[in-house]
């Protein structure tokens, strides 16, 4: 069977999250770091910098993407791409709101 | 298909038949005449051919081969005699062709100047290449002599050319000096030199009287009687537009055909005109530039467009081998500016004409590197008042190079004259500088008279006054605060204020902020703006500071916090001690460090516990430390007259009183105090943000101290009697501080930026002012001392530290 | 004309070499030996002391110097210079200020067909003087330019020497008048290349290459012109001037061609600073297989470029 399944985890909603902000999800003994934009759109990333694994939840979020505290990269909120000369790239993850839930996908697509 | 006659084979109408046939090759049926016995060349470039630099062929732009493939019917070497409109024929010496659309393109006929003589042999104008071949002939009897009458642009290129063909030359020009609609006498008198320096020899102020000979040329006369052997007269005095056969045509004619934008005559719609016998709204056009404009629009027109030509800016260039001249625009309006540089040295002229921030005319002698770039600024009418000062140097001084602006200055010579309106050189002003001691703009200007009048250089003398005196001078530079925006940061501030902004939304739309979020270096600096200058009404944005600010804790490398409560003056009691004990063991924290500051820190902490780590803390009596804010962190102390014999005053005491009083505060950057109770200063008050040193007689003030990256001792501020007053002047001056730094500045950076002078003059010398920044600090303070763990204990920002789920690696899968 | 037919007419100079002073002797650095396999081999294993041997004396005395006879006179190869058949040989000494960068030396071959001209004029008096010249078959033009002179502006020399840029003169003018003359069913010399050559006390010194249509000095010529008064301190150059028997007129008021340092084999002398000679190099323009780029200095500065191609 070659059927691509998503599991769709609901997390949270909107509000849980202050907006230019991000909550934390503990996966396993993963974080995934959910952020909400300034026009409330939502993504996810693991909660690692791709530099020194800064905690990316808890940097400042501005214009799709968000500044790591520890040193100040900026990563891309929709692909995890470091952003300027940096390279790296930190995971991320499918996330949609429905009806104002955040749902969250973890399965490997 | 359509008849297409066109009357004159110059460069316009070449021009006009090569769009023509880009655009729609079988429209029209084209037969063209010309008076001259060929086709269309390149008439600006006779005056290579003339010195023997180019020759005939290299210059031809349409051959036979060009007109046989195009199909048009050529009559060259025949004169058109008459237009009959009424029939629609045009009839030249051969025979007559009828057409359906008329093209008059009978360029200039040059000005004879009506003195007798001026048919004689050996009398020639300046058009076409029969006047040049005629001027090589007569060039080839050795030692022949040539007078050119006219010494503007043509003239002198035909002097030129005469002399490299090995004629004495004599030029006569009836203006004060060369070249006069394009160049001043400064310019002039350069080109002047340089013609002579080729042994042509140049008569300014020189009216031709007469041009003598019987059969064929001899000399000139001029109106003074002095009189000049020639075998060849060139007259180069100017042209005007060749109307004759549109004037017998009953078109109308002002200085020249008459046409419309869309270059219609204005009385038949069936006949147009182009190139130089044209005249619109009284405007005629002499440079090749419009005439190119003027054919395109025509073609687009004749095939039934609606194109309109617009006359545009011109550039002109001096053909003469060896001397580099170059003017574009306008020089003739009125309330203009003007910034010129001259270097004697390198016979280097260049002169700019603004008006209104715009540049509108260029000229360049000796150094036309730049004229192209001059002529685009010119024809964009950009705005170039941020480029002011370095204008005149080039392009490669604008912004975007590493090149130095200051090099440019630095290079000139001393008697590079930098103040034109008073005549002031870079020496001068220099000297000036050195010798008397001066320091401002207004004392250069006292003295020297540089940049007194026009201001216009104002500029060139600030930047003479940075090489002459470094960092003592600091002229306005204005760095942005980040990519967001061209404002620095004293510029936001001061909006802030005027604009009465209360918000990071109200402030990034009102200041036209290039992103919609800021970034992460101007949201925390905004934020900090807002909250030091609207204390009462901004509420503070947490997501636009950093975690550490945001969680009062200082993250680690590894992503746990250390926490620091705060110890007054660095002063403790068991019970505090225990307390801290206590935590320790209770959440097997790893690490606990006495820091530089006086107080204890407690190191690896899980986020997730910070709340209850400071719940307990918070009930033994401890508040937030703030080892993570910009704002105050620390008063050190040392023992004072409470226990050490050298002890002048109760340093202790201050210090706690400080802390207390002034804790809780956000500023610019972080704020380190210290008191040290004699000047054995124990406490290293002499290298912090602000320092005590208690004497018998009082405290004295030190403030702009550094001992981090850099290490900086304090400057005195001023010797107080009391405590009260210690503390007075103390809180005033960090809120100088808070209202007029730029986030991230520290203190020392602060005061050597406004001045030391600025801060003792605001602080000390003005008691009203002193006391109006106290009371506005004790304002902010009602809403900034706030213990932020308390705050959070009791679930503020709990989200901070709580995942929004958890969720179990089986639920995913 | 068609670029790709064998131009088999012998060039006027034979041979073209390039020496540079290293440490106190001036020693080989490239050179175009044409099918002098011997006296190219002799010629690598040359060095000379200042004042030695004819690029020697044009580092010492700080001029062009032009030698006919090489029997007997100071030429260190006469020899293999006999050898190869080469009877004459101008030096042109590149100074940057006061140093001494290169001297490029040209060496003719004596015969009754090939017709042209190397000269050196130089200031005497306010006036430019032919101090030597070679003029291969046409000897009878030595007579006369030897009693020419030249004010500043006047004629191909005088216009260099005023304007101290190098020039391509189409059509020499009447003080050349004598030498445009057809002379013994003989084509006269009709167009030339004239350009300074700065020598430290700042004595004038022009250097002229004159055509005839029969055997040109070469058959493309490029004038790049690369003061910062032109280009701005950008290290480019732009063309000028030149003329191409090819492709014709090279030069575009509207849009002149440009290179930078280091770009190409103009682009290689403007960024080193020295003469260029390449040979049989594919980089060379399409048509011909041997170049010259020479340097012009305005102080210690590259002013202009010459280049031409045979």
């Amino acid at each position: 069977m070659n059927v691509q399944t998503q599991n769709w985890v609901a997390v949270g909603v909107l509000e849980d999250i202050p907006r230019r902000g991000a909550r934390c999800v503990s996966y396993g003994a993963m974080t995934i770091a959910v952020f909400r934009t300034e026009n409330d759109r939502v993504f996810a990333l693991e909660d690692k910098c791709p530099h020194r694994n800064g905690p990316l939840s808890q940097g400042i979020v501005h214009d799709g993407c968000v500044t790591c505290p520890l040193h100040n990269w900026v990563i891309s909120l929709e692909t995890g791409q470091a952003q300027g000369t940096d390279e790296g790239a930190t995971a991320s993850f499918p996330v949609k709101l429905e009806g104002g839930r955040i749902l969250l996908s973890l399965g490997r697509a | 298909m359509q008849k297409l006659v066109i009357i004159g084979a110059g460069m316009a109408s070449g021009r006009l038949l090569e769009h023509l046939f880009e655009l729609d090759p079988d429209a029209f049926d084209v037969t063209l005449f010309n008076a001259e016995p060929r086709g269309n060349y390149n008439r600006i470039m006779l005056s290579p051919v003339l010195s023997g630099e180019k020759s005939y062929e290299e210059i031809i732009t349409h051959d036979e081969d060009w007109y046989a493939r195009n199909n048009v019917a050529c009559r060259f070497g025949e004169h058109v005699t008459k237009i009959d409109r009424e029939r629609k024929v045009v009839v030249g010496e051969n025979g007559e062709v009828p057409y359906d659309k008329l093209v008059i393109a009978t360029g200039s006929a040059p000005f004879i100047i009506p003195v007798e003589g001026r048919n004689l042999p050996g009398v020639v104008t300046y058009r076409d290449l029969d006047d040049t071949n005629a001027m090589i002939e007569a060039s080839g009897k050795p030692g022949a002599k040539a007078v050119v009458i006219g010494g503007g642009l043509l003239g002198l290129e035909a002097a030129a050319g005469l002399r490299l063909r090995g004629m004495d030359v004599s030029v006569i020009h009836l203006s004060g000096h060369l070249m006069e609609r394009q160049l001043d006498e400064a310019a002039g008198y350069l080109l002047k030199r340089d013609l002579e320096r080729r042994g042509i020899k140049v008569h300014c102020n020189s009216s031709t009287a007469a041009i003598l000979g019987d059969d064929r040329v001899e000399g000139v006369l001029l109106e003074d009687d002095t009189a000049f052997q020639a075998d060849l007269v060139v007259m180069a005095v100017g042209i005007r537009p060749e109307t004759r056969l549109a004037v017998d045509a009953g078109l109308e004619v002002a200085r020249g055909v008459s046409i419309t934008p869309q270059m219609q005559t204005l009385n038949d719609p069936d006949v147009y005109a182009v190139g130089e016998c044209v005249d619109l709204d009284g405007m005629l056009f002499g440079l090749v530039a419009p005439l190119y404009d003027q054919a395109k629009v025509l073609a687009e027109n004749l095939l039934g467009g609606e194109a309109t030509f617009v006359p545009k800016d011109l550039a002109t260039k001096l053909k003469v081998t060896g001397i580099d001249l170059y003017s574009a625009g306008d020089f003739s309006a009125e309330d203009r500016e003007e910034i010129v540089l001259r270097d004697a040295a390198a016979a280097v002229y260049k002169r700019l004409v603004l008006k209104d921030n715009r540049l509108i005319g260029a000229v360049m002698y000796g150094d036309t590197a730049d004229g192209a770039w001059f002529f685009d600024l010119v024809k964009n009418g950009a705005d170039i008042s941020e480029m002011r000062e370095t204008l005149i140097f080039g392009q490669a001084y604008q912004g975007g190079t590493p090149l130095d602006p200051m090099a440019a200055v630095a290079a000139l010579p001393d008697d590079a004259e930098i103040c034109g309106c008073n005549g002031v050189c870079k020496g001068k002003i220099v000297n000036a500088i050195t010798e008397k001691g001066l320091t401002g703009l207004d004392d250069v200007r006292a003295h020297t008279k540089a940049s007194a009048s026009c201001g216009a250089c104002t500029g060139l003398v600030e930047q003479l006054m940075s090489l002459t005196l470094g960092d003592a001078f600091s002229p306005a530079a204005v760095q942005p605060m980040c990519g967001c925006t061209d404002l620095g940061h004293d510029d936001v501030r001061r909006l802030i204020l005027a604009k009465e902004l209360k918000s990071i939304d109200a402030v990034m739309q009102e200041l036209e902020w290039k992103t919609s979020c800021g970034c992460a270096k101007c949201r925390p600096a905004l934020n900090y703006y807002l909250v030091c200058d609207w204390p009462d009404e901004y509420a503070d944005d947490y997501q636009s500071r950093f975690i550490n600010e945001r969680v009062h804790a200082n993250v680690q490398k590894d992503g746990t916090y250390s926490v620091v409560p705060r110890m007054w003056g660095g002063v403790t009691s068991s019970k505090e001690l225990r307390a801290i004990a206590d935590v320790v063991d209770k959440f097997n924290i790893p690490t606990v460090k006495c820091t530089g500051g006086q107080r204890i820190d407690m190191l690896g902490i899980r986020k997730e516990d910070l709340p209850a780590v400071w719940a307990d803390l918070g009930e033994a009596g401890f508040v937030s430390g703030h080892a993570y804010a910009k704002g105050l962190r620390t008063v050190k102390t040392c023992v004072g007259n409470d226990w050490c014999r050298f002890g002048t005053q109760d340093s202790t005491g201050l210090g706690i009183r400080l802390e207390k009083f002034m804790w809780g505060s956000w500023t610019p950057a972080k704020v380190k105090l210290a008191v040290s109770g004699c000047p054995r200063n124990c406490a290293e008050a002499t290298c912090k943000d602000v320092g005590v040193i208690c004497v018998d007689s009082g405290f004295e003030i030190h403030f702009a101290g550094a001992a981090g990256l850099e290490i900086k001792g304090t400057e005195v501020l001023c010797q107080v009697r009391t405590e009260d007053e210690a503390l007075e002047y103390i809180v005033a001056l960090t809120q100088m501080y808070r209202e007029q730094a730029r986030y991230l500045e520290r203190i020392y950076k602060w005061a050597k930026r406004i001045g030391y002078d600025e801060v003792r003059r605001q602080i000390v010398d003005d008691p009203e002012r002193r006391r109006h920044f106290f009371d506005r600090f004790v304002f902010s303070q009602k809403f900034a001392q706030v213990d932020p763990w308390s705050e959070r204990v009791s679930g503020k920002d709990k989200h901070e530290f709580r995942p929004m789920a958890i969720v179990p690696k089986e639920a995913a899968e | 004309m068609d670029a790709a037919v064998l131009d088999t007419t012998r060039t006027f100079v034979e041979v073209t070499e390039i020496w540079i002073p290293d440490g106190d002797r001036l020693v080989q650095a490239g050179g175009n030996y044409g099918s002098h396999g011997e006296f190219e081999a002799i010629s690598g294993m040359e060095s000379f002391a200042k004042g030695e041997g004819l690029p020697g004396k044009a580092w010492l005395e700080e001029r062009p110097v032009v030698l006919k006879e090489f029997d007997g006179s100071y030429f260190k190869r006469t020899e293999a210079a006999r050898a190869a058949g080469l009877t004459s040989a101008v030096a042109i000494p590149v100074f940057a200020d006061t140093t001494l960068k290169a001297v490029l030396v040209l060496l003719c071959a004596d015969d009754d067909v090939r017709t042209g001209a190397i000269e050196v004029w130089a200031e005497k008096d306010g006036l430019l003087m032919l101090e030597d010249g070679y003029y291969g078959a046409a000897k009878h033009f030595e007579w006369v330019s030897q009693h020419t002179h030249f004010p500043r502006g006047q004629g191909l020399p005088g216009g260099v020497w005023a304007a101290n840029t190098p020039m391509l003169m189409r059509d020499l003018g009447s003080g050349y008048k004598f030498i445009r003359a057809d002379s013994a069913g003989r084509a006269g010399l009709t167009t030339g290349l004239g350009m300074p050559v700065p020598v430290p006390g700042n004595r004038a010194y022009v250097l002229t290459l004159l055509s005839a249509r029969g055997t040109p000095i070469a058959r493309r010529f490029e004038l790049w012109d690369a003061r910062t008064a032109k280009v701005g301190t950008s290290g480019q150059a732009v063309l000028i001037d030149g003329i191409c028997a090819h492709e014709g007129p090279l030069w575009n008021e509207d849009n002149p061609r440009r290179i930078g340092a280091w770009q190409g084999l103009v682009g290689k002398a403007l960024g080193s600073g020295l003469p260029a000679v390449e040979h049989g190099r594919p980089s060379i323009v399409h048509g011909y297989d041997t170049m010259v780029a020479l340097p012009i200095y305005q102080g210690d500065a590259v002013a202009h470029v010459v280049a031409w191609y045979c």
